[in-house]
């Protein structure tokens, strides 16, 4: 089956195996089909010789956290994440992958009422002990209410989204209150520019996925600076360019910045002040280590605020949140976090600090103490 | 490197099918009985992707996979093969280039990478006992803490496994002062063809008896599988200089080599990366590797500070005398580290260049390094082919690396051809046929330029000893009409073998 890949990024893998060790499925079963090199074989299988795509095969893909870890492990520049992210549309669009009710569970990312009230819900099942643990929803909190962000000026936006929105208006207040403190005045996107689209790409819904971008792209002003305070979101921001093909969307994406690569290069700007007596271990999303690469920047805004940064052992491995993947391949979700927890235990630190909400909801459900970095810098800033 | 395999094998026969013959098979269940359902695979997709390893090898042919957790699950295994008369391959991480793991006559893949713990590090007597999936470099950084490290340090080792360096022998940039596996490995618990399990080898200084340890490092898979290794830990070193010279010519590079050598300094590695394979490199990692040197020598020493400084000082000095353009110290571990990343991937950035590559291992004495290079770029250059030069230079270790598209016509006879030639004039210059990839199936057909009648007939009877019905791995190493298997006819499938 054409499974329309690239001849030639499907032939730029020799099948050297370095990416192994990077990928967390690889890492926890051993096993070559649920590696980098083994997927991108299975392509090949399926698109060049026409191999059928058993329930094996299936579950190869689908079993792929797409955190992209395999991307900066590859000498030879394997552009993996496309490779997956095409080989899902065309299975979806097959209706070999990504069930309807998945694609359901979708529409309300997209659709910011829908969505407050699918919170709102979730909440009050949660309180009442609905939600199932396999969700992973434990011991995140989510809110009931929610008040409005101000707007503090027109320098730059920050992205606001969906789940994030709902889930974590802290941490826009925080990134919010420490881009004004260095003397930006923020505008938040709100429901102008409701879903970027991340979650879409992964199952590949590509089509839903482009109507997203476009949508998002029309909603915003020209030329101000886009500010991200969700890993996931600024890496599906970052791709609109390649996603939809224009120079506008290429031009919108280089304005896209994650918050702690936009403020490294203003950390002079943010006023000197105590910092937090506290142990920090740095947890680097997938999407800000491996796909957007700006991973250095949260320690340098981290730095000047608390006692003390310590890195984890495990070279950035995906500790398995993966957008839906928690709840999709709860299994493998688990034993992936597992070698993520043991490293923190390692690290021995009073909170871990994550600048993406999947993670730190992922982490939370295991009982570890997470918080977005620009909470902490706020909090320093605050007190 | 894919098309190639795929001119001459097409594995989608194997895809997908025979669920009801899988089931149907006794040895499955006798699998399945030993182990667990999940970790007994016999679909399509595994057994396709397990027929092959890193190398441009193919012709595999996996049966079932099975993913044992213990020695008890490895001897259940080998004792079930045994009595279903099947063959055994044993696999770790599939980076091998000779082809070492890659199946023939359809055997059972017993995947060890489930056996990664580490079981014991004993700091006091310098040992650590380590299961055979444990990756290389886990064992490194679990040992940084301690002050240790284990020495072998292929290029692979963030990938490749502790059981596949013993099989292999394998080397690294640092094995030319601390020696390669071998040096480093001192018991093994092996489960034999027969399901028995022995212990190797042992950790007093001097076992007595014959020494099967010695036999069992290099075999290749061909004597048993290793479930669990007894290793030599090394001290970390306390002062480390990396030296990076550049020069005009790879001879100036080679030359170099030599006079260090020569001068009686035994540096921790030294490296040469002609310019092609440099600009690669670079391209990649942004070490600050030079683009414009014809070859590049990355030297390291370590030991006590005012040693090292005398070695560094030295080895630039004589850089010099053969022609250094330009000689760089490294000013920070960050630096270092840096370099080396760019060495330790030069083979996987080649993909930048062309799709497919055949990366070669030969070894000649140091005072023909410079000489034989010469000849593996007339040789490319006769068969019209594009060659670059990386190689371990401080134990005259080779790894000629022929670029190529597959998609060209008669590019691979081509290419065959010229590796035949650069084999040959590596023995030639009384050099030997694998300095630490291996034979496997690769330099099967050349061990009797190496070896005489006599000598292979020896081999096969210690294989035969540990493997009477030379079932484990069969058909790698020792050439047709002194190996123990009917090599030609393990390449097809038996009728009775559902595959
Ligand atoms: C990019 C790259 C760079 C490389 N650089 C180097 C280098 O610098 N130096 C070097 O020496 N090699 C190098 N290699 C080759 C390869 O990495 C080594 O040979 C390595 O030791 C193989 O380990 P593995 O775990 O991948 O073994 P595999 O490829 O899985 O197997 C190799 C052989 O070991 C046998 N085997 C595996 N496990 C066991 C066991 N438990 N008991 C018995 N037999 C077993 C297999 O049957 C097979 O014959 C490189 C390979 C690549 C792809
Ligand atoms: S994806 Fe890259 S690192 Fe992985 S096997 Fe292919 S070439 Fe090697
Ligand atoms: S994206 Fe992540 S899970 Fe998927 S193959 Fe790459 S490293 Fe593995």
């Amino acid at each position: 089956m054409d499974l329309k890949l690239g001849a030639d990024e499907l032939n730029t893998c020799v099948q050297c195996g370095l990416c192994l060790p990077h990928c967390p499925t690889y890492r926890v079963t051993g096993d070559e089909t649920m590696s980098p090199r083994g997927r991108i074989k299975l392509m090949r299988e399926v698109q060049l010789e026409d191999a059928p795509v058993t329930d094996e095969v299936i579950d190869a893909f689908a079993t792929c956290v797409q955190c992209r870890g395999c991307e900066p492990a590859c000498p030879s520049g394997v552009p993996y994440g496309h490779l997956m992210e095409q080989t899902r549309e065309t299975l979806a669009d097959a209706g070999q992958m990504t069930p309807v009710w998945l694609r359901a569970a979708m529409k309300p990312l997209s659709q910011p009422k829908l969505l407050a009230a699918g919170t709102a819900a979730l909440g009050v099942a949660k309180k009442v002990g609905l939600v199932p643990d396999r969700l992973g929803l434990g011991a995140a909190d989510i809110p009931l209410r929610q008040e409005p962000l101000p707007t503090t000026g027109t320098d730059v936006y920050l992205f606001t989204g969906c789940v994030m929105d709902t889930m974590q208006r802290d941490v826009h207040r925080a990134g919010l209150d420490v881009l004004t403190a260095a003397g930006f005045g923020v505008t938040p996107t709100g429901a102008e520019a409701p879903c970027c689209g991340a979650l879409q790409a992964h199952a590949g819904l590509t089509d839903e996925t482009r109507g997203l971008a476009e949508k998002m792209m029309r909603s915003l002003e020209p030329e101000r600076p886009i500010i991200v305070d969700s890993a996931g979101c600024g890496a599906a921001m970052k791709e609109y360019g390649h996603l939809l093909g224009t120079e506008e969307a290429r031009v919108f994406s280089g304005r896209v910045f994650d918050i702690q690569e936009f403020l490294a290069d203003h950390v002079d700007k943010l006023p000197t002040v105590e910092p937090l007596d506290l142990r920090v271990a740095v947890q680097d999303p997938c999407h800000l280590r491996h796909v957007q690469r700006v991973h250095e920047a949260t320690r340098v805004v981290l730095r000047p605020f608390v006692r003390e940064l310590v890195e984890l052992d495990d070279d950035g491995l995906c500790c398995g949140a993966g957008g839906a993947y928690s709840i999709l391949q709860p299994e493998l979700a688990g034993q992936i976090r597992e070698r993520k927890l043991g490293s923190i235990d390692r690290a021995t630190p009073d909170v871990v600090a994550s600048a993406n909400p999947g993670c730190s909801l992922h982490l939370g459900a295991a009982g570890v103490d997470t918080i977005h970095p620009m909470e902490l810098v706020a909090k320093a800033i605050r007190t | 490197m894919y098309r190639y395999a795929k001119l001459r094998n097409r594995v989608t026969r194997t895809f997908g099918m025979g669920a009801d013959e899988v089931a149907a098979d006794p040895f499955i269940a006798d699998l399945v009985a030993a182990l667990s359902p999940d970790r007994v695979k016999s679909d399509g997709a595994h057994r396709a992707l397990l027929s092959h390893d890193a190398s441009v090898f193919d012709g595999g042919n996996s049966g079932p996979v099975v993913f044992p957790e213990t020695t008890a699950e490895v001897a259940a295994v080998m004792a079930a093969a045994q009595t279903h008369g099947r063959n055994v391959v044993p696999r770790g991480a599939g980076t091998g280039l000779a082809g070492g793991a890659i199946p023939l006559g359809v055997p059972v893949v017993v995947a060890v990478t489930k056996m990664d713990e580490i079981h014991e590090i004993d700091t006091d007597n310098g040992i650590a006992w380590v299961g055979p999936g444990v990756v290389n470099l886990d064992l490194t950084k679990r040992l940084g803490p301690l002050g240790y490290h284990f020495a072998p340090d292929p290029s692979s080792q963030q990938v490749c496994t502790i059981g596949g360096n013993v099989a292999n022998n394998s080397g690294g940039p640092h094995c030319l002062a601390y020696g390669v596996t071998n040096a480093h490995i001192l018991a093994m618990e092996v489960v034999l063809p027969s399901g028995e399990v022995v212990m190797l080898g042992g950790l007093d200084a001097e076992p007595a008896g014959y020494d099967l340890r010695g036999a069992f490092v290099g075999s290749e898979g061909t004597l048993g599988i290793t479930t669990k290794i007894a290793v030599r830990i090394t001290k970390n070193r306390p002062e480390v200089r990396t030296l990076l010279l550049s020069f005009d010519s790879v001879t100036d590079a080679a030359n170099t080599v030599s006079g260090v050598i020569a001068a009686g300094i035994v540096p921790a590695a030294m490296e040469v990366m002609d310019q092609r394979i440099t600009v690669a490199v670079e391209n990649y990692v942004n070490a600050g590797y030079p683009r414009d040197a014809a070859a590049v020598l990355l030297a390291e020493v370590d030991g006590l500070a005012a040693g090292v400084d005398l070695d560094a000082e030295r080895i630039a000095e004589i850089g010099r005398e053969n022609g250094a353009t330009n000689v760089k110290l490294a000013g920070s571990d960050e630096e270092r580290a840096l370099l080396w990343k760019g060495r330790k991937t030069a083979f996987g950035a080649i993909a930048q260049l062309a799709p497919d590559y055949y990366l070669h291992d030969t070894v000649v004495p140091r005072s023909k390094l410079a000489e034989v290079l010469q000849q593996t770029y007339d040789i490319a250059e006769r068969h019209d082919l594009v060659i670059m030069n990386v190689f371990h230079a401080g134990d005259g270790n080779l790894h000629p690396l022929i670029l190529f598209d597959a998609r060209d016509e008669g590019v691979l006879e081509r290419v065959h051809a010229a590796g035949a030639e650069i084999i040959t004039a590596s023995l030639d210059a009384g050099g030997v046929l694998s300095g630490e990839h291996g034979i496997g199936v690769e330099k099967q057909k050349f061990m009797d330029r190496m070896f005489s009648s006599d000598d292979l007939d020896h081999q096969n009877r210690l294989r035969q000893a540990f493997d009477p019905g030379c079932r484990t791995n069969p058909g790698k190493v020792i050439p047709t009409g002194h190996s123990c298997a009917d090599i030609q006819s393990l390449r097809s499938i038996p009728k009775e073998v559902w595959a």
